[in-house]
């Protein structure tokens, strides 16, 4: 991309920055070259590229099962998604409310979630919940408490989208003689949504990260079922290994689409304003 | 248990605990920031291969989960015959995430900075690595107060990973697993670490904001 500063930081090299350049571009490489060749070296001369821990992986039945952990992982952090979306979005109603009970009783809400790691709340729900009688599920027992500590990172979000809406939008609509609830249903919330799509997904990648911690509960996601083909083939390195890639893959693969939006939008906007 | 009851009986692994996570924080935020900066330094600078090798870390390490990288370092390293203490395992982990999301904050903080900046330091005759700190670095790092303080908090709750390792001594989050195990802590248990959690994240982003408000650059 030439619009990034990236490319403005250093003006077209002339003969002599070109060679240096050139020079440490080999140097670089030689060294990135040689990084690789120690981890692949320390690979060999503890075996670990023996076939039988990686043979498995040509076996559709290991797909199969780590897919099905996959499946839950999805699931559990999809469904986080939803709760901690209505849940933020309760809290940044409260926020906005003029009523002040309400408003504090949000800032408090919204700053405890933010404010406790998600590890904390799942042994909440795992040690402590229990202890009150409830019984919960495994995959609720992690949903829940991903969901939680997102939910003040999306009211957040939510109101910054909500504020970034022009003035004159909640102004026009008044004078229309629309309601304050048809006001932000109809005109001020469908477009701060459309800013805050972007940290939405963003905020997703952090619940699926966080469901990695399902294997405190013993809920089978991608993790659990790893430690299964683990203890089956006796092959820690290579599953976890791949479980690492599956999970940064996907994660990858959310943030750009949600860098995608997010340029969309901004170029989107950029574009309907000047015309 | 009540409270105070909690407080009397494990009071002081209490506050070894909130020791603990201040000192992991400090630490990690610390390393995190150098390297953060180090990567970035190689995302900008004109060789192709260490850009895409600074690309690759960041993309590495943003995207993968705290938990997965964790026990990569405590259980499937030494197969490799790299073996560290368990401390050591969640200093790295709670460094090596942060300092990706660090090297995004200072690239956004770059992006920041006006092209004719550049111009002008290039015209003033500026060579590339004077530009970088001279120029580029202070003005990232003044326009990205709030993100690190942001930072500091997320690396403070990425601590909690420690709890995974039989680490002693324990922090916050540890702790409660080991008074529930021993006695029925009940809610009292978990509120006394999350209000620590929630009080250090307040001081954190209060100096963070004084601070900003002090070396913001107003365009």
């Amino acid at each position: 991309m030439k619009t990034s500063i990236r490319d403005m930081l250093y003006e077209e090299p002339g003969p002599k920055t070109r060679k240096n350049i050139r020079i440490f571009t080999i140097l670089s490489i030689l060294l990135i070259a040689a990084l690789l060749a120690v981890i692949i070296r320390q690979f060999a001369v503890t075996g670990q590229f023996a076939p039988r821990y990686w043979n498995f992986f040509t076996r559709w039945t290991t797909w199969k099962f780590l897919g099905q952990g996959l499946w839950v992982t999805i699931e559990s952090a999809l469904t986080g998604a939803v709760i901690a979306f209505v849940l933020g979005f309760l809290l940044m109603r409260g926020k906005l409310r003029r009523n002040k009970i309400l408003h504090a009783v949000s800032v408090c809400l919204i700053e405890f979630t933010r404010g406790v790691p998600t590890l904390l709340l799942i042994y909440f729900f795992f040690l402590i919940v229990p202890q009150t009688g409830i019984k919960l599920s495994a995959f609720w027992k992690i949903t829940l408490p991903c969901a939680i500590s997102a939910c003040g990172v999306v009211a957040e979000a939510l109101r910054a989208g909500v504020n970034a809406v022009p003035y004159g939008q909640t102004e026009a609509a008044l004078s229309l003689g629309l309601t304050e609830t048809r006001l932000f249903y109809k005109v001020v919330f469908p477009q701060a949504i459309r800013f805050v799509i972007p940290s939405l997904i963003a905020e997703l990648v952090i619940v699926l990260k966080d469901t990695t911690f399902a294997y405190v509960v013993t809920c089978a996601d991608l993790m659990q079922n790893a430690k299964v083909l683990i203890s089956n083939y006796d092959a820690m390195l290579s599953v976890y290994l791949v479980v690492a890639v599956i999970y940064i893959l996907i994660n990858y693969l959310l943030n750009k689409l949600s860098d995608r939006l997010a340029f969309r939008l901004k170029t989107g906007t950029a574009e309907r304003s000047a015309a | 248990m009540s409270i105070s009851a909690l407080l009397s009986q494990y009071g002081d692994r209490y506050l070894q605990a909130l020791f603990t996570t201040w000192k992991l924080t400090a630490f990690s935020f610390l390393g995190a920031f150098l390297i953060g900066i180090l990567v970035t330094v190689l995302r900008v600078c004109p060789v192709k291969p260490l850009r895409s090798f600074g690309d690759f870390y960041v993309q590495i390490f943003r995207n993968i989960p705290g938990a997965a990288l964790l026990i990569l370092l405590v259980y499937a390293l030494p197969y490799l015959k790299v073996l560290f203490p368990y401390d050591v395992c969640v200093l790295i982990a709670t460094t090596l995430i942060p300092s990706a999301f660090c090297s995004e904050h200072l690239m956004s903080g770059i992006n920041t900075i006006g092209v004719g900046q550049i111009e002008a330091a290039r015209a003033l005759g500026l060579t590339f690595f004077q530009m970088i700190r001279r120029v580029i670095i202070p003005q990232a790092l003044r326009s990205t107060v709030l993100p690190m303080t942001n930072l500091m908090v997320a690396t403070m709750l990425t601590t909690s990973l420690a709890s995974q390792v039989p680490m002693r001594p324990m922090e916050l989050t540890g702790i409660v697993s080991y008074i529930n195990t021993r006695s029925a802590g009940g809610v009292a248990a978990f509120a006394i670490s999350a209000v620590l959690y929630c009080a250090t994240g307040l001081v954190i982003g209060f100096a963070g904001a004084l601070i900003d408000r002090k070396v913001r650059i107003l365009r």
